[in-house]
């Protein structure tokens, strides 16, 4: 089990290094870039001086560039991530709701995206070449080249715009406390996840539907497909034990490579259907300059996909004993 | 096997897996190209994507010639519905939005293909010197590139965008090009790295090759092929990260983009309020173009990569 745990004290390495250099990125972004941090402060009209000061103070722009840079880890790392200039407060406590918000909606379409991307696979791959298969792949191609944000539009123009049925912004009435939390408010918060959620899971299902299909289609054409019904299982039997099992694996890694591809959907959703979590309120902080929120959100962004990826090789060793190996 | 899939099961998994395998064959200098061509349009989807790009190109020309709007200019006409006149309706400020969409498919074939150029000539280098030296520099450069796969393409583009303040043209097709290069990169390391084990360079450093020729006579033209059928993938993500960056209202403030008549729409709340084909109309043409590319991108992949054709 040695290269077990090699393996494992790799990948964690990789990834620990990856978020150190996602870091050094951001960085040098916010200070490379045409004009340098303090005059950007200066360009922020509605930010008070002491805001400024602070802030200034805060990232330690008076000190030399390496001092800056040693400064900013050690921030980084004690959770000290910077005050907003339009919010006035710092920045983890705009956002700490929001993340919780933007991390419901990106795991229940993930949730749904698996369960659905594998069940329309499998259908299309057992019926290929026929009605359902043509049916589902040629949906499966028009989708995967849509924009999220298109998308989302054409189901307001359906539900909101014409039927009338579905709440068409924010996350529940607005208003209302979240907590406590009662039957009601629960069904409200449901009622308005329909659209985003919808939007987020047919437009990062379809490259799941074909993957899973061309994965299946593949594995049936295995050896051991064939001894499997040979020994006499039915259809269902080997499509259960032995040929979705293995298909499934590479599902595993798109997925999670994909995190970053989903979190730029959720930013379009959430802008769109007034959604407040984190992709709103970068639009905001973009639209007021606000540069610390840009700055965290960056950081965040990039060390979820580091861990959703991280968590991905983990599942993955789990399903497939041969990846140990290697 | 059914006609109808061998033509798209190969492609789909090579574009989501990062270890192509290499076929004996996969070199475009082998074959003529008279013969890929042909291969190439007997294929269903690299026929429908030709004919959707050719559709598009015929727009974006015609554009000047045969509409009798001017896509600038203000009319009393607001926000009306689709008609005779105006195909696609008209938008808040009375233009022909017919009109400025044909003209905004200029601006998209430019950004698609520009910024792939970028991407591609980016990737491929990185991907080959990272491939071809291995050891510490690999690991190096390999780190760098988990970054740029890790960080959400959008964030970056807009925080790219937004720290840049001017955004012409040109310097969106820049964000969109550096945002791109990553994964080209891996897929040109990992043929490179079974490459470097092939009998052929082996021979080739035998006989005291020097480096530089081994990757331009020897490597290079084995990576070709399978960088091809990706930089028309990437044509068409350009388009599409063109769009949505524009629909933010990060996209070019020099040039009417597809994506900036949305953002009009949207602002204007056309989905809910009406004229729909505001709205619609803009968007199917994206999905139709990034459809287009993805057709032939398979198709190509199909083509030039004869192993794939096998199964």
């Amino acid at each position: 089990m040695a290269s077990f745990r090699m393996v494992l004290f790799k990948r964690c390495m990789n990834a620990f290094i990856t978020i150190l250099l996602i870091m050094a990125l951001n960085f040098a972004l916010f200070r490379i870039m045409p004009g340098n941090p303090a005059e950007l402060m200066q360009r922020t009209p509605y930010a008070s001086d002491y805001l400024k000061w602070r802030n200034i103070e805060r990232m330690g722009l008076n000190d030399s560039l390496p001092e800056q840079f040693v400064e900013y880890y050690k921030d980084t790392f004690t959770g000290d991530w910077g005050i907003s200039y339009f919010w006035e407060t710092p920045v983890i406590e705009v956002l700490g709701g929001a993340i919780s918000w933007t991390l419901l909606l990106v795991g229940l379409s993930t949730v749904f995206t698996f369960v659905i991307g594998i069940a329309l696979g499998k259908i299309s791959a057992q019926r290929r070449g026929k009605a359902p298969d043509v049916l589902i792949t040629g949906f499966g191609l028009f989708f995967y080249g849509m924009p999220v944000f298109w998308f989302a539009l054409v189901l307001m123009v359906i539900f909101v715009g014409n039927l009338h049925v579905l709440p068409s912004a924010g996350y529940m009435e607005s208003g209302v406390p979240v907590f406590p939390l009662t039957v009601d408010k629960l069904a409200d918060i449901g009622i308005h996840m329909v659209l985003p959620l919808t939007t987020l899971v047919v437009g990062s299902v379809a490259g799941i539907v074909l993957l899973m299909r061309n994965s299946l289609v593949d594995v049936l054409t295995e050896d051991y497909i064939t001894t499997a019904y040979a020994k006499g299982l039915s259809e269902r039997q080997v499509m259960k034990r032995h040929a979705s099992q293995n298909a499934r694996l590479p599902i595993v890694t798109t997925l999670a490579m994909d995190t970053a591809f989903i979190l730029g959907g959720v930013f379009q959703v959430e802008v769109i259907f007034t959604y407040k979590g984190i992709g709103w309120y970068t639009i905001h902080a973009i639209e007021n300059q606000d540069y610390p929120m840009l700055q965290f959100i960056f950081f965040i962004g990039g060390v979820a996909v580091v861990i959703a990826n991280l968590i991905a090789d983990l599942i993955l060793i789990k399903l497939d004993p041969r990846v140990k190996i290697t | 096997m059914g006609r109808f899939e061998r033509w798209f099961s190969g492609g789909l998994r090579r574009l989501f897996s990062f270890n192509p395998v290499l076929s004996d064959k996969a070199s475009l200098s082998g074959k003529s190209l008279g013969k890929v061509i042909d291969l190439f349009l007997a294929t269903w989807m690299g026929k429908s994507g030709t004919i959707i790009i050719a559709a598009f190109v015929a727009f974006a020309l015609g554009a000047d010639l045969f509409l009798p709007y001017d896509p600038t200019e203000s009319t009393e006409e607001v926000l009306e519905g689709v008609s005779w006149d105006h195909w696609f309706g008209t938008d808040q400020r009375g233009r022909d939005v017919f009109t400025r969409t044909a003209h905004g498919t200029t601006a998209s074939l430019i950004i698609g293909f520009v910024a792939m150029g970028i991407s591609m000539v980016l990737g491929t280098v990185v991907g080959l010197a990272s491939g071809y030296w291995g050891g510490w520099k690999d690991e190096i450069i390999m780190r760098i590139n988990d970054v740029f796969l890790s960080i959400p393409w959008l964030v970056l583009m807009i925080v790219i965008a937004s720290i840049w303040g001017s955004r012409d043209l040109f310097s969106i097709i820049v964000v969109i090009g550096i945002t791109g290069w990553s994964t080209t990169a891996r897929i040109v390391r990992a043929q490179v790295l079974s490459l470097k084990e092939r009998q052929f360079v082996e021979r080739a450093k035998a006989i005291g090759s020097g480096e530089w020729h081994i990757i331009r006579k020897h490597i290079f033209p084995n990576v070709v092929p399978l960088i091809f059928a990706n930089a028309i993938l990437t044509v068409a993500i350009a388009i599409l990260s063109e769009s949505t960056l524009s629909f933010l209202g990060l996209g070019p403030q020099t040039v009417d983009t597809w994506g900036r008549i949305l953002d009009e729409a949207n602002n204007q709340s056309a989905a809910i309020a009406g004229p729909y084909a505001f709205i619609i109309m803009p968007g199917l043409c994206i999905v139709l173009v990034i459809l287009g590319f993805t057709f032939v991108g398979y198709a190509m992949d199909e083509v030039m990569n004869p192993k794939l054709r096998r199964r």
